[in-house]
């Protein structure tokens, strides 16, 4: 499959949007994960093929174990695939070793979680701070002046995730996993833990990532109404993707 | 940006950073206190030794350079033979007993008339010299610390004994008796454990002493000159297996503890590991920033270490007044360094563990 996208980076908002015809950037054939529970082996991902392309929003829906976090931990490289391939812009994860997939994951990759996961120990800058300095370019006043602008964090940087909201701690676990423009921003139910007014920030500022900035998104949701700020809605059951139906 | 995370952390749980730091103070100070109080006693009594003004002292071939472990005493006769040697303006024996009921003494059992013709004589800042039996000289530290003064009667070697003088500390021993009576009190007539010989010209101690090795072989001879350098630890096996167990002892206090507390801090962060891993955080990031955090809580702990060692040390001083304890920069550093190899020791399982931790089950980690 193959589209002619809008890619725009976000150092370079203001900048003219390019014009490329593109591969999926991530991509899995015949994916499978299983799990040992003592001697039998259970199956989370049967056989999953699913393709996303640059600068495409992706909502992954299904009922609880049917395998959305199992794929979202595979693709994002923070667990092995058992059978099948793999394809992060290019690199097959499923042929990759842990130290590999680590540093994948590094400069490709950002994760936003259902419960935040911030460091309780620093304060948001630090928290977002943290992800540029793993990534190895260290701190780079410029671009994090943009994203935590972009995400309205300016007067909440000097706090630790106790002393904001959800709301707050979401927005910048969104920072964080965005800071060092990623290929792949994956969110694991993003909004599970916040109220409805939170949960339309935070999905209205990934949608804003998507469109203004192009940023490739897939997003794990039990949540139908929050399918509408994606371009595409991917059902699972019982480790396999059963249909794939434009979100319009 | 690390060292902001360090810090950040220590200060996170500051009551188990606190008692990581006390763990390796501690371990820092018995070091440093140890040894010190041993090095400071050695290096006290070797002063002493040389303060008395001697040239040559011969003990049993039995002995110890560490005088307060002397083997078996020696025929007192020995003195005549010595005085007869060329060069040898006289001779001093002494009986050395060792005390340990209520305080921890060496007592000198010391012939007045020779041991002033070797010495040149004690100073005296109080009463006047042995004259009768059962007569005890003091010096101005223990009389400090055991409170006496002259006209005073002190109990040693369940001997009632008189305090006639107080004299200037430095010369040989603290506690000097009349060597018959010591002689009398152990059992042990006309016996000395060492001999003090002094020469008609410190030229001539060189002479002195072969002469007294060909006489007395098998007799350790020792130049009270070169005392000082001679007692050290290292010169003193069982000192040096005794400072070696204190040390392997504070390591173990200081290693298991820093474990423990490495040990806990990953299992609280367990969560914490498994987001710097899904950030692109490698092993190698994860074991820097758990023994980097080792090393800073290790560092302040050797801070309050070295501090710990001067408050004891002076809390000791001011109870004991007798005690010596040498703190040198090179035990310290030694301290150090081996507060910081059991600690980055202790650490290294715990970092190992967290930097192999499965990503996802550290992410769906719940306290």
């Amino acid at each position: 499959m193959e589209i002619t996208v809008r890619i725009q980076s976000l150092a370079n908002a203001a900048a003219e949007p390019e014009l490329k015809t593109l591969e999926p950037i991530l991509k899995t054939e015949n994916l499978w994960k299983l799990y040992h529970a003592g001697k039998v082996e259970v199956p989370a991902l049967r056989g999953v093929n699913f393709d996303v392309l640059p600068g495409e929003s992706v909502a992954v829906m299904g009922p609880s174990g049917c395998g959305k976090s199992s794929l979202l931990y595979v693709i994002g490289g923070l667990a092995q695939a058992s059978r099948g391939k793999v394809l992060v812009d290019g690199n097959d994860l499923a042929e990759m070793t842990d130290a590999e997939r680590t540093k994948l994951r590094r400069s490709k990759i950002g994760f936003v979680f259902q419960r935040f996961n911030l460091l309780p120990t620093l304060s948001a800058k630090g928290n977002i701070a943290i992800a540029q300095y793993i990534h190895g370019d260290g701190y780079d006043p410029h671009r994090f002046d943009v994203v935590t602008k972009m995400l309205g964090l300016e007067g909440r940087l000097a706090h630790r995730p106790s002393e904001m909201s959800g709301g707050e701690q979401q927005r910048v676990a969104i920072a964080r996993a965005i800071i060092n423009e990623p290929k792949i921003l994956l969110a694991d139910e993003p909004t599970g833990n916040l109220d409805t007014k939170n949960s339309e920030i935070v999905l209205e500022m990934l949608r804003r990532l998507n469109k203004d900035l192009g940023q490739t998104i897939v997003m794990i949701t039990h949540n139908p109404e929050a399918t509408v700020y994606f371009d595409r809605v991917v059902h699972m059951r019982d480790g396999v993707i059963v249909d794939g139906i434009p979100a319009d | 940006m690390m060292g902001h995370l360090v810090v950040r952390n220590l200060l996170h749980r500051p009551v188990r950073t606190l008692i990581g730091v006390a763990a390796v103070a501690v371990e820092v100070m018995l070091v440093v206190v140890i040894v010190g109080l041993t090095s400071g006693m050695l290096e006290e009594t070797a002063k002493r030794i040389e303060g008395i003004g001697a040239d040559i002292m011969l003990q049993s071939p039995s002995a110890q350079i560490f005088l307060a472990f002397s083997g078996s005493p020696m025929p007192i006769k020995i003195a005549d033979k010595l005085r007869e040697m060329k060069y040898v303006k006289a001779v001093a024996p002494a009986l050395l007993q060792f005390n340990s009921s209520g305080s921890i003494d060496i007592l000198y059992g010391i012939d007045r008339d020779s041991f002033r013709a070797v010495s040149g004589g004690l100073v005296f800042l109080q009463g006047h010299d042995m004259e009768g039996p059962d007569d005890l000289l003091v010096d101005d530290w223990a009389a400090k610390a055991k409170h006496l003064k002259v006209g005073d009667t002190y109990t040693l070697l369940n001997h009632r004994w008189n305090v006639v003088g107080i004299v200037e500390h430095g010369k040989g021993a603290r506690l000097f008796v009349p060597i018959r009576t010591l002689q009398d009190l152990v059992g042990a007539h006309d016996k000395a454990s060492i001999f003090l010989v002094k020469c008609t010209r410190p030229e001539h101690t060189a002479d002195v002493i072969n002469e007294m090795k060909a006489t007395f072989p098998g007799y350790p001879v020792r130049p009270l000159k070169d005392f000082m350098t001679l007692m050290t630890s290292t010169n003193i096996p069982a000192l040096r297996t005794f400072i070696n167990a204190m040390v392997a002892l504070a390591v173990s206090i200081g290693l298991l503890v820093i474990f423990l507390t490495m040990y806990t801090t990953v299992l609280e962060r367990t969560k914490d590991i498994g987001v710097l891993k899904s950030l692109g955080a490698g092993k190698g990031l994860i074991v820097r920033a758990l023994l980097a955090e080792t090393t800073l809580l290790c560092i302040l702990g050797i801070a309050a270490g070295i501090g710990l060692s001067y408050i004891v040390r002076a809390t000791f001083l001011a109870i004991f007044p007798t005690l010596s304890i040498l703190i040198t920069p090179e035990w310290v550093v030694r301290a150090a360094i081996i507060a910081l190899v059991g600690a980055v020791i202790g650490a290294s399982y715990p970092a190992w563990i967290a930097s192999r931790k499965d990503p996802v089950e550290a992410l769906t980690y719940e306290k």
